[in-house]
């Protein structure tokens, strides 16, 4: 019998309010926002308060998945990338780079947006970049 | 925001009136086999019980541009399931007095007792609702759809 | 902090609760934790402060996981009331619940306006006054009409329908809402129905709300609803004598059908 709260980042977005999350037995059982963060100061947005709903639901993806034939089957992860890198390079090949555009998250950390945008720009040739939080 | 309207202009009110089936609506019933006259601004909303009346419903009566809201009953001790009207009387004197503390004219929600052999004085009654509520004008929550 | 250390050591180590609720030292901040009698040494690290975090929410989720043990918690002025309002909700078993209390600081007291700043008894702090009337009513009850509608739609317009005033009440135990019914608050549109949505929340706070103000703290537009809830508590006490978590006797007015005391006169002012 063990009830806790861990301080962490909610990961939804660039902001990174402070918040606890509520542990009791090892089985996430809700968010609090930490009053005592100078950045959010106590206050969470409703995806803050509800981040304990995914981490431990039933419904995440554990494995990367190809579709064939309109189902998703399971894949190692060698074999998605090269699938993604051989279609990626047809459609560059066939429709030219400015086909394909990017689209990055405020979930990711800024090391790693710009290293998406240096891939779109360097690698497949396009400034096509855009970020969800546009959207 | 609407356009304020002179009292005495063209505005025509909308008002909602929850009535209960056992002696309200049956006070309207009686007014219309009256063949008495009041205003037609009412659309009215017959409940088993002002009880089943919960401040949702006047609440987003209000939200969705009701300019008057009207909920009548049956009279104290007259109330077909016993004391169904003891709730009404607590919950709508709460809401009125929040409605006041946050500036809407409270005047526009207005609880009645009227049972179902008061024909004259449900139009009565209307038509004096009517007329306050005219004069009040159109509510500030209106928009135009 | 040492007395409160001492009590829940003391309460841990005679087996009288299995798990004591309160704040810990965790990286500079306090944070909710369960102390239990197998890290009795982390006890040592236990808080009292001027941080509030809704307690009686962490007891009600350890004693619907666990009913049969009995549980110690720290509380405040606000938290008794909830307490004891939370016991004839059913929500919680009289016997199995220990609360330690916290008198407030003054500062604490005056920015919360709270009518009764201290618990029962308490091991941590000293009885200051309460307030009697609130500067935070006074101030919109001086305001006329329009000013008052101006200044709550313009206020409610700054929702964002984050559900924080809501989900940290310690008095919010629903498990299906209003608020998220869809035919009611329709989704897909900010602000939320404005003022149907907070109107509707101060309406479920009859005979619920405790004034711990935390749904202020945690609102992140910085809107005034405790000062609605305030009004609420007003109101009820003006028609019906109650005040939540007064008595341990005696139901809520909407919730007690009763007998009636109102006149339409009363009501159509």
């Amino acid at each position: 019998m063990e009830y806790k709260t861990v301080l962490t980042t909610c990961g939804y977005c660039g902001c990174g309010c402070g918040l606890y999350l509520e542990v009791l037995d090892g089985q996430l059982a809700g968010a609090q926002p930490c009053k005592t963060d100078s950045v959010s100061q106590g206050g969470l947005c409703i995806k803050g308060w509800n981040v304990h709903e995914f981490v431990q639901n039933s419904e995440r993806l554990t494995k990367p998945l190809i579709k064939k034939d309109g189902q998703f089957r399971e894949a190692t992860w060698d074999e998605a990338l090269d699938t993604v890198a051989s279609r990626l390079k047809k459609i560059k090949g066939e429709k030219g780079p400015d086909s394909i555009a990017f689209l990055t998250s405020a979930k990711c950390t800024n090391e790693e947006n710009y290293l998406l945008q240096k891939l779109a720009r360097a690698v497949v040739g396009t400034n096509h970049v855009d970020h969800c939080a546009r959207l | 925001m609407a356009k304020e309207v002179q009292s005495t202009g063209s505005f025509e009110p909308k008002i909602i009136a929850f009535l209960c089936n056992w002696c309200s609506y049956g006070g309207a019933d009686l007014a219309g086999v009256s063949r008495l006259q009041y205003p037609a601004n009412t659309r009215t909303i017959r409940v088993m019980c002002t009880a089943t009346i919960s401040p949702h419903h006047i609440l987003k009566a209000f939200q969705k541009g009701a300019d008057g809201v009207l909920v009548a009953g049956c009279h104290i001790g007259d109330c077909h399931y016993i004391k169904g009207n003891y709730m009404t009387i607590k919950r709508v004197a709460i809401l009125k007095d929040l409605l006041r503390f946050t500036g809407f004219q409270e005047e526009r929600l207005y609880l009645d007792w009227i049972s179902s052999a008061e024909g004259v004085r449900f139009a009565e009654t209307i038509r004096n609702f009517t007329q306050k509520i005219k004069e009040l004008g159109p509510s500030h929550l209106r928009i135009s759809y | 902090m040492k007395e409160m250390q001492g009590r829940a050591r003391k309460l841990l180590e005679e087996k009288k609760i299995d798990g004591f609720i309160g704040l810990k030292m965790q990286h500079g901040h306090p944070a909710p934790f369960m102390f239990s009698r197998e890290n009795l040494g982390e006890v040592e690290t236990l808080v009292v402060g001027d941080v509030r975090y809704p307690l009686n929410k962490a007891l009600l989720k350890v004693a619907n996981q666990y009913p049969e043990i009995t549980l110690g918690v720290m509380v405040r002025g606000c938290d008794e009331r909830g307490l004891t309002e939370l016991l004839k909700w059913n929500q919680l078993h009289r016997d199995r619940v220990v609360p330690v209390g916290i008198a407030c600081t003054r500062e604490l007291a005056d920015s919360c306006e709270c009518y009764k700043p201290y618990p029962s008894d308490w091991v941590v702090g000293e009885k200051t006054e309460g307030i009697a009337k609130s500067k935070r009513l006074q101030k919109i009850e001086g305001m006329n009409q329009k000013e008052r509608l101006g200044y709550w739609l313009n206020q409610f317009n700054k929702c964002i329908k984050c559900y924080g005033c809501r989900d940290v009440c310690p008095m919010c135990f629903c498990e299906v809402c209003s608020l998220e019914d869809r035919n009611f608050i329709l989704t897909g549109k900010l602000p939320p129905e404005n003022p149907t949505f907070h109107l509707s929340r101060a309406v479920h706070m009859v005979g619920r709300c405790i004034d711990c103000g935390l749904c202020e703290e945690a609102c992140p537009s910085n809107i005034p609803v405790r000062t609605l809830y305030k009004k609420i508590n007003e109101i009820v006490k003006e028609y019906f004598g109650y005040r939540t978590g007064e008595s341990s006797e005696g139901k809520s007015p909407l919730n007690l059908l009763g007998e009636v005391t109102l006149e339409l006169s009363d009501v159509n002012k």
